[in-house]
């Protein structure tokens, strides 16, 4: 089954896609979405896609900078970007990215099949090559120091909304996947809670001071304050202005 | 007509208009009356200066042979007079009559003394010397002979005059009337009458008579044929004789007059004039022919018409190299913005004068026009802009979009899968009718646009049209016109199956033939009577608001006049019908013709 991620600001046009796809047909499934670029990038190495329906027109990162940041990051990741047709002119400039399709809003189906069944062909080709996943166990191995550091690195960095696993991977030298293992066994955490961790708690301490979310949400490094806010409940159990109400509350 | 003929037609026509060929006119003009009016003026002068002329050339000549004459006859006088005082020719004279009678001794010796003169004195005929009893002495040089009218010399008029002179010497002609010569030429005598020197008695007369050949003498020395010796009766003496008709016996003072002769055979100049005190009349003729001009004359009478012509020839290159030519080149650099997009001011350098403040000024207006025409282009392109923008506004197909798909989603998830479908073809007409840019897409596009459309349609009229498809394979990346196709199936469906009542369909099929793409409509529907057919091929504008008898087919016309506008040709569009039963319309479009147009399309996209 190959992994499909959705990212598009509009949620039906995501459902749109999940429904009216036959993804199992495809041997595809669809394993997550975002809302945004920002989104996208936090999210992104949990769900491991080998193919993304990136849309042009988002907020906060828009489809072509996820596209030139996730190229860089994730060669083997096929990017499929959908446009409606007042943006085509503009997504033709970037005729350079390596994109393996560019596709009209609004979908039609039969487009979208044929797309995709090109895509499984490109898919099934390089799954028929001998194996080349020899990396990760060969690298230098991790010592706990070594995870400091990448905590610190964290630290000194999470304000960068483009940091996630595969960036600080790059950035050290493992490869993710072992990155993210380690990073587990070591800490007893995940790598994107971890990251989430930091940068919640810079935001509870932003919320103490009255910041409005938006400018908190910019801090932090998720400029996109939906998906902020998400995080937040998530990790605070309320959403931000109920936590700046309560403190306000408590004083 | 192009331009360039337009210019040729009106250079053409404007060579007679034009400033240089008046101006050389006006010099060959102006040239001509200069001449023309230097030559008579000349003519005046020379004429006038000519007569001056010939008249003191003729006074010149006159006198200094009438100074000649009057020298040689002083110096006949002299010798006349010391014959007359020679001792023999005395004593001849004083002897007595008895004496002189008896013995020939005192004649002889007489006519010795006198030839001793005569021999050295050239042109002295003969010398009579007579006593005062008429018994006389002759010397002879000619052999001819001389006879005496001896009443004559009795006459009281002949000797009185000859004694009131008191022995000084008179001038006559053949002895004033009484001495012949025997050939009847006339004789110059010099009369004196002899006086004693001691008893100042009258003791005889001498009479010397020259020949008139010194007198040829002297005109032969001038060398001019044109000279008349008369008496002053009008006896003509020696020279010319042609002129002594010309001589009428005129009162002529003793001065030199001149007249103008004109006859049938001469045209002359006739100077005459009396020798003082002597019985000679000169006559002198200057002939028109041999008429001179004086040489300063000449000079000016040819200087001047030189002066003229350089004068006209330096003013007429004077204008041409400071107004014509420059207004010719000035011309020329006018003429290169006949063609070409914008106005281009003239870079070359003209003279700062009158044709320099014209270029001046041209520049200024091409700055000026180029601006109003950049700025009215730009408004035209602001307009332009705003009403793409309220188009765009209008349509939102972002919005359209993404409503589409929220809807289609609600669809899917309320289980209308037919709905969605629906929306979809919706969405991907509205994609391909409304892309932006493109006037001229693949023929592949313009099918599923028509595709798309004929599936909505069919969901509005149920099961009534039919549509097949034989499109091809090599014409499907044709590019043509956007927007050709379905206009057609419109009208199919409007004016062909649904007034029919009954199923139909709508065929589309399309072939490439010899570079000629061939699109086919063929719908089964009403037809189309002759008139209608006729009335929407016609290329006369149609009243868009009264459809002007189309029966609604105004999208038909405009769609087929699109196609003729594009093709550039009006033969793009073939209808056949047969009412009731069938209507095919096939257009044509020549693909190697619009080859350029797919590459300016392509280069145009690159930029």
């Amino acid at each position: 089954m190959y992994r499909v991620m959705l990212i598009d600001d509009e949620e039906s046009a995501r459902k749109l896609m999940r429904a009216s796809i036959n993804w199992e047909e495809l041997n595809m499934e669809v394993v997550g979405e975002a809302a945004s670029g920002i989104e996208a990038i936090n999210v992104i190495d949990d769900m491991k896609p080998d193919i993304a329906f990136v849309d042009i027109s988002m907020p906060f990162m828009n489809g072509i900078e996820f596209t030139e940041l996730a190229t860089k990051r994730y060669p083997n990741l096929i990017i499929i970007i959908m446009t409606a047709i007042d943006q085509f002119e503009y997504a033709r400039k970037c005729v350079s990215l390596p994109v393996f399709e560019y596709m009209l809003k609004p979908i039609v189906r039969a487009e979208v099949n044929a797309t995709l069944a090109a895509v499984k062909a490109k898919l099934d080709e390089k799954q028929v090559k001998p194996e080349e996943h020899t990396e990760s166990e060969n690298a230098e191995k991790i010592e706990a120091s070594t995870i400091d550091q990448i905590k610190m690195y964290i630290e000194a960095n999470y304000t960068d909304s483009k940091l996630n696993l595969t960036s600080v991977a790059q950035h050290f030298g493992f490869s993710a996947s072992y990155l993210s293992r380690k990073f587990k066994q070591e800490t007893g955490k995940n790598f994107v809670e971890y990251l989430t961790e930091c940068r919640m708690n810079a935001a509870m301490k932003l919320a103490q001071a009255n910041v409005k979310m938006f400018k908190a949400s910019d801090e932090v490094g998720i400029p996109d304050p939906n998906y902020f806010g998400r995080c937040f409940k998530k990790y605070a159990g309320v959403s931000y202005s109920e936590y700046v109400a309560l403190k306000n509350l408590k004083d | 007509m192009n331009i360039t003929n337009i210019n040729e037609r009106v250079k053409n026509s404007n060579i007679k208009n034009s400033l240089s060929f008046k101006l050389s006119m006006v010099f060959i003009g102006i040239a001509g009356i200069l001449i023309v009016s230097s030559m008579i003026f000349i003519f005046i002068i020379v004429s006038k200066e000519r007569k001056e002329y010939a008249e003191r050339e003729a006074e010149n000549v006159l006198i200094s042979l009438s100074t000649s004459i009057r020298s040689d006859i002083d110096n006949y006088r002299n010798v006349s007079r010391l014959i007359a005082y020679e001792s023999r020719v005395k004593d001849f004279l004083k002897a007595t009559s008895r004496d002189v009678m008896q013995t020939l001794k005192l004649s002889e010796a007489a006519r010795l003394g006198t030839l001793e003169y005569l021999n050295i004195t050239n042109g002295v005929d003969s010398v009579f010397i007579f006593r005062n009893d008429l018994q006389y002495m002759t010397t002879h040089i000619s052999r001819q002979d001389y006879h005496f009218d001896l009443n004559r010399m009795a006459e009281d008029d002949w000797l009185e005059p000859l004694l009131e002179l008191k022995g000084r010497a008179s001038l006559s002609l053949n002895g004033n009337g009484a001495i012949f010569r025997g050939d009847g030429k006339t004789v110059l005598t010099i009369n004196r009458a002899v006086y004693d020197n001691v008893s100042q008695k009258q003791t005889g007369y001498l009479f010397m008579n020259i020949s008139i050949g010194f007198l040829e003498d002297e005109i032969s020395q001038l060398k001019n044929d044109d000279i008349c010796v008369l008496t002053t009766d009008g006896v003509y003496l020696t020279g010319n004789a042609e002129l002594a008709h010309y001589y009428e016996g005129v009162e002529i003072p003793e001065d030199i007059i001149h007249k103008e002769i004109e006859d049938e055979e001469n045209k002359m100049i006739l100077s005459a004039m009396k020798l003082q005190r002597l019985p000679i009349t000169l006559l002198y003729a200057i002939k028109e022919e041999k008429r001179l001009l004086p040489m300063e004359l000449l000079y000016i009478i040819l200087l001047l018409p030189m002066v003229y012509f350089i004068c006209v020839f330096l003013a007429g290159l004077f204008i041409r190299k400071n107004i014509t030519s420059p207004v010719f080149a000035l011309t020329n650099e006018i003429n290169k913005n006949t063609s070409g997009d914008s106005l281009v001011k003239i870079e070359r350098e003209f003279p700062k004068n009158e044709i320099g403040m014209i270029k001046d000024t041209y520049n200024n207006m091409v700055e000026h026009t180029n601006e109003l025409w950049e700025k009215l282009l730009e408004n035209e392109q602001t307009i332009q802009k705003s009403q793409m923008r309220v188009l765009q506004e209008q349509i939102k197909p972002h919005f359209l979009y993404n409503s589409l798909e929220t809807i289609g989603y609600l669809a899917v998830d309320a289980g209308a899968e037919k709905v969605h479908s629906a929306l979809e073809t919706l969405g991907s007409f509205y994609r391909n009718f409304l892309s932006k840019g493109d006037r001229e897409i693949p023929l592949k596009r313009e099918i599923t646009i028509t595709k798309d459309y004929l599936s909505l349609q069919k969901l509005r009229y149920g099961d009534i049209i039919n549509d097949e498809y034989d499109i091809a394979e090599d014409t499907e990346e044709c590019i043509i016109p956007k927007l050709i196709l379905q206009p057609l199936v419109e009208n199919s469906i409007y004016h062909g199956i649904r007034m029919k009542g009954e199923k139909g369909t709508i065929k589309i099929s399309s072939r490439l033939v010899d570079g000629d793409l061939h699109i086919i409509v063929r719908d089964t529907g009403v037809g189309m009577s002759e008139d209608q057919i006729e009335k929407v091929l016609s290329s006369e504008q149609i009243d868009t608001d009264k459809g002007d008898g189309l029966g609604g087919s105004f999208g038909l016309w405009g769609t087929i006049e699109r196609i003729r506008c594009y093709c550039d040709k009006d033969d793009v569009v073939k209808i056949q019908s047969e009412p009731g039963e069938y209507t095919e319309i096939e257009i044509i479009i020549n693909m190697k013709a619009k080859n350029w147009r797919m590459m300016n399309v392509q280069s145009n996209a690159d930029r």
